[in-house]
């Protein structure tokens, strides 16, 4: 299959590159913008954690994406499919750059990649694993049109953090996506 | 916005990628990850004597983070540890070769096999093919083993392979308690003692 690369009005979601590093490195030394998703790592830690994401599109064929945004060709963020060994289910998650916050762009992305993910990883349902202080992030599945199914559990080394799982499955997001092109075209 | 910086990153450790060589020797096999080397693969890290001077054993969600990280390397880098397969069973034993993480003190070739085929000589066997391949292909002028005091094996395959201990260092995070023996050997001397070329 070729590289997928989605995109929207303002963005471009693409798989990561070795550029993007310096963007993420440095949203992973921001203490507020990876407060909910591990804490803040130090460069070479942010190296160890930047590269899985590009060894889970070789390995299974998906991962969060890069998230580029058009007019200035900055890396916002990470988004997309993810399901590490011992996950509690087929997430999309993500992570955003502070300067990112409050644009819209993740709800933009996480469009465009449930989209994608639904057609082209055969999955029944999506989870996002959210802290319960997380209130960004719950408003923005929320956006997506997921709920709150209950508490869960992230393997180790997460599996002392509280978790919320919110979820939605492939049918409800498909009846909602028809609904929302027939509103837009009438 | 600030436009990020560009990739501070010395050439060597960034080749480009993706790449997917294969390198071959008398009994083994080498070539960048797959999805069905998993299994061996956490079977090693959850081994307490094959991960004793590794950072410790690691369960099998945190095994899959550093199978991630490698394969990463491979896509991102164009470069990373080799899965090492023994030909005759087609069994995945290890993982050896170039690697060069960020703040990492050296462009390192290192080993770690798994301890039910320890004594046969696969790690000397593996990390001659790629530390030629090293040499000869990614261009590297030298290359480190980051090798704990205690751990005899590992400095006798360094050994063997030609390199001499140069220091010791403190390793960067997540590894910082740690202090290791930093082993060296330039591309000079490696030619001097391999002229031609093994492909």
């Amino acid at each position: 299959m070729a590289e997928p690369e989605l995109h929207t009005a303002r963005l471009t979601l693409r798989l990561p590159k070795i550029e993007d590093f310096d963007a993420y490195a440095q949203m992973q030394a921001d203490a507020e913008a990876v407060r909910f998703i591990g804490g803040v790592q130090s460069r070479s830690e942010a190296w160890r954690k930047f590269l899985q994401m590009p060894g889970a599109w070789v390995i299974q064929g998906f991962a969060m994406f890069s998230v580029i945004e058009k007019s200035s060709g900055e890396w916002l963020g990470q988004l997309g499919p993810w399901r590490p060994e011992g996950w509690p289910g087929p997430e999309i998650g993500w992570a955003f750059r502070r300067s990112a916050w409050g644009k819209g762009f993740a709800t933009e992305a996480g469009i465009a990649a449930m989209n994608w993910t639904f057609a082209n990883l055969g999955w029944d349902e999506v989870i996002h694993s959210i802290d319960p202080d997380n209130h960004a992030s719950q408003a923005l599945a929320q956006r997506l049109g997921s709920r709150l199914r209950g508490s869960g559990r992230l393997p180790h080394p997460y599996d002392d953090t509280p978790i919320d799982i919110w979820g939605q499955t492939r049918e409800e997001w498909q009846s909602r996506q028809v609904h929302a092109s027939t509103e837009s075209s009438a | 916005m600030n436009a990020p910086k560009p990739v501070q990153r010395d050439a060597a450790c960034v080749q480009g990628g993706p790449a997917t060589p294969r390198l071959e020797t008398p009994r083994l096999l080498l070539r960048p990850l797959q999805l069905d080397d998993f299994d061996a693969w956490a079977e090693l890290s959850a081994d307490a004597e094959t991960m004793r001077f590794l950072g410790g054993v690691q369960p099998r969600s945190v095994a899959w983070r550093s199978f991630l990280f490698v394969a990463g390397g491979w896509s991102l880098q164009g470069f990373a540890p080799f899965s090492v397969i023994e030909k005759a069973s087609g069994r995945w034993i290890g993982r050896v070769g170039p690697l060069c993480p960020e703040g990492w003190p050296g462009t390192e070739i290192g080993w770690t096999i798994a301890r039910h085929v320890w004594g046969r000589g696969y790690a000397s066997e593996a990390a001659e093919a790629a530390t030629d391949w090293a040499f000869r292909t990614l261009g590297w002028t030298e290359i480190i083993h980051c090798i704990h005091a205690d751990h005899a094996a590992s400095q006798a395959v360094a050994r063997k392979l030609g390199s001499s201990p140069l220091r010791t260092t403190r390793m960067p995070p997540p590894f910082e308690d740690e202090v290791v023996g930093i082993w060296v050997q330039s591309s000079e001397e490696w030619f001097a003692r391999h002229k031609a070329a093994t492909t």
